[in-house]
């Protein structure tokens, strides 16, 4: 059997965090003994609150920041027993899209020698098929090769969105983490890098971690998805169940939070209270200060992520977690 | 930019250059003459607040110069006002700094800060956009609460069509400077007559597992403001566009008492 793509165990990641000469060390459980496997032309959404850890977790599987415990492996390879030369063939096939385009792209370069600088880079042809291979990719994106030698600051946000994706796309990575990538757009634009990265996908040899906290969009984008809170997976599996029955508290208050475009829905109170504070991560499940459905078990034990139904929820109520009763309950 | 010239801020080097803006039927004053009783949020909340001044600062300020409480007087109020708007351990509270606030916290205060002027009308710049979806929700719930309890007017400006549907009654759509169409929102949801807010509906994503068609995008992009097309702004992106939008702005046109728009071709007609 060949192994997946990409393949996470036991991911974990602590910051330690400087409070004052004599202060204590505190520290900080940014990602959370997260296993994650994607396979060739898979896509996966990571979605979560600020906070939750998402962004770390992009980082970790790119080799970007080392794990503090666990391993990533990409197509069967350690990053942690890579050397030089094999990080350099790594992140040739490998590459981040990340939030911000504007602090993404150099302001002082024009968006064609941007766009064409991994090819030079990675040393895969010479300044004029790099330029050539930089039009052609930006037209697949949507954008017109006459953009090359604009400046980021002449173009628009969807624009220059566009430009990041096109240089992460240019050499054909097998892999790439999109980290907040349409966040902030409005809904037109988003909607059109939604269509074209749709369309990308299915010409390209591409698998993809989308991260996201917006959940209208990424079930447009990804076959796959996984919930995190405060580091941890809660809950993940295929976009359609996870959707039509979120067995997680979490997955189900998050989705009720998204406002829709019904004018009928007025004075919904919110479904959970407060944020996620990074200071309640002692023991039992991280969730449960903003659960309704917490009991005591949930203070004592930390949830294992376990096989509920179609998809795989780490919490200890999950099969009671049927739409009717969480109405019952929530009503109670 | 329509709301910082209701709100009479609108920055420097750009000036009112005609209309008028109408505070309970009487004309309103030039710039500088402030309104008392208006109050704007905005979008990225922390910017927005001074780092240098501690949120109670903040509040004891404005109460002192809207309602004249100082001292003791002004920071009970202050405390009040934080605990309103979902702030607990209001008293400690006041002695932070925005830093010390996350994005939602930051929000909050900025509402409350609005309610020290005791407004009339609130105008709520996209006061949800830069925030997660849970904080959005409650953000939201409490702008619904404060609008029932304190009778204000409130103007809310959004992308998200989601969000104004939760808040508003009726809903403008405007597209390069222009009110392309105004109805009651559940008009405007069901029945959009302009072909852009047909469009703006179409390319809203939702969480409803039935409905499982990726939003549809409007091609192209908005134009730039110092280069609008000719006639309807909108006719090089739209699929019902004519030689006579192209030629001619369209007068608004009444669809029904309160329902107006600006086109030739409306999608319901």
């Amino acid at each position: 059997m060949t192994p997946p793509l990409l393949e996470a165990t036991d991911l974990t990641k602590v910051f330690r965090l400087k409070s004052g000469l004599f202060g204590k060390r505190a520290s900080h459980t940014a990602v959370n003994a997260v296993n994650l496997e994607l396979a060739h032309r898979e896509r996966i959404g990571v979605v979560g609150e600020s906070g939750s850890g998402k962004s770390t977790l992009g980082r970790l599987l790119l080799g970007l920041t080392p794990p503090t415990l666990g391993e990533v492996r990409y197509k069967g390879k350690s990053h942690a027993q890579r050397r030089s030369r094999d990080w350099m063939a790594f992140r040739k096939q490998t590459s981040l899209v990340q939030q911000s385009p504007q602090a993404a792209l150099n302001p002082q370069m024009s968006v064609g020698n941007q766009v064409a600088e991994p090819v030079l880079v990675h040393k895969v042809g010479n300044r004029n098929e790099a330029l050539a291979r930089a039009a052609a990719i930006l037209e697949r994106v949507g954008l017109s090769s006459g953009l090359m030698n604009r400046f980021p600051h002449q173009l628009s946000g969807g624009q220059r969105q566009r430009v990041v994706m096109a240089r992460a796309l240019i050499l054909e990575p097998e892999l790439v983490i999109f980290d907040e990538a349409v966040s902030a757009l409005d809904v037109s634009v988003q909607a059109q890098v939604v269509a074209q990265l749709r369309s990308l996908w299915q010409e390209l040899d591409l698998a993809y971690v989308f991260i996201t906290h917006d959940l209208r969009i990424v079930r447009h984008v990804v076959d796959r998805i996984a919930v995190m809170y405060l580091g941890r997976i809660l809950e993940t599996g295929d976009i359609k169940s996870v959707y039509e029955w979120p067995r997680h508290p979490y997955t189900r208050a998050l989705l009720a939070s998204v406002p829709t475009m019904d004018p009928r829905i007025r004075n919904v109170r919110p479904p959970i209270q407060g944020e996620l504070d990074i200071a309640k991560l002692s023991q039992g499940c991280a969730f449960r200060s903003r659960c309704p459905f917490a009991i005591d078990k949930c203070a004592a034990e930390i949830p294992p992520l376990r096989e509920v139904g179609n998809q795989q929820v780490a919490c200890h109520r999950a099969e009671e977690m049927t739409p009717a009763a969480t109405a019952q309950m929530e009503t109670a | 930019m329509t709301c910082y010239a209701i709100a009479r801020i609108l920055p420097r080097g750009v000036a009112q250059t005609g209309g008028t803006v109408a505070f309970n039927w009487e004309p309103q004053g030039p710039a500088k003459e402030a309104q008392p009783r208006t109050a704007m949020i905005f979008q990225d909340s922390t910017s927005s607040l001074n780092p240098v001044h501690t949120i109670g600062h903040y509040l004891e300020s404005s109460l002192y110069r809207h309602q004249g409480l100082r001292g003791n007087d002004a920071r009970l109020e202050a405390m009040r006002l934080l605990e309103r708007v979902g702030i607990d351990q209001a008293k400690s509270r006041l002695r932070c700094y925005p830093h010390q606030f996350s994005g939602g916290m930051n929000q909050r205060v900025m509402i409350a800060h609005a309610l020290s002027v005791k407004p009339a009308l609130l105008i709520a710049d996209e006061p949800t956009t830069a925030l997660d979806v849970t904080t959005q929700a409650q953000i939201l719930y409490l702008l619904e609460e404060l609008k029932s309890e304190t009778g204000m007017a409130l103007l809310i400006v959004s992308h998200d069509l989601g969000v104004i549907s939760r808040l508003a009654d009726r809903a403008a759509v405007m597209y390069c400077g222009k009110i392309v169409e105004t109805a009651p929102i559940d008009v405007l949801v069901e029945r959009a007559a302009h072909p852009y807010a047909h469009a703006l509906i179409d390319c809203m994503p939702t969480v409803d597992p039935k409905d499982m068609e990726p939003p549809t995008p409007i091609p192209g992009s908005v134009p730039l403001l110092n280069n609008l097309p000719s006639g309807c702004h909108f006719h090089p992106r739209c699929p019902r566009a004519t030689q006579e939008c192209e030629a001619r702005f369209p007068e608004v046109a009444s669809i029904s008492a309160d329902h107006q728009a600006a086109c030739y071709h409306p999608v319901h007609a």
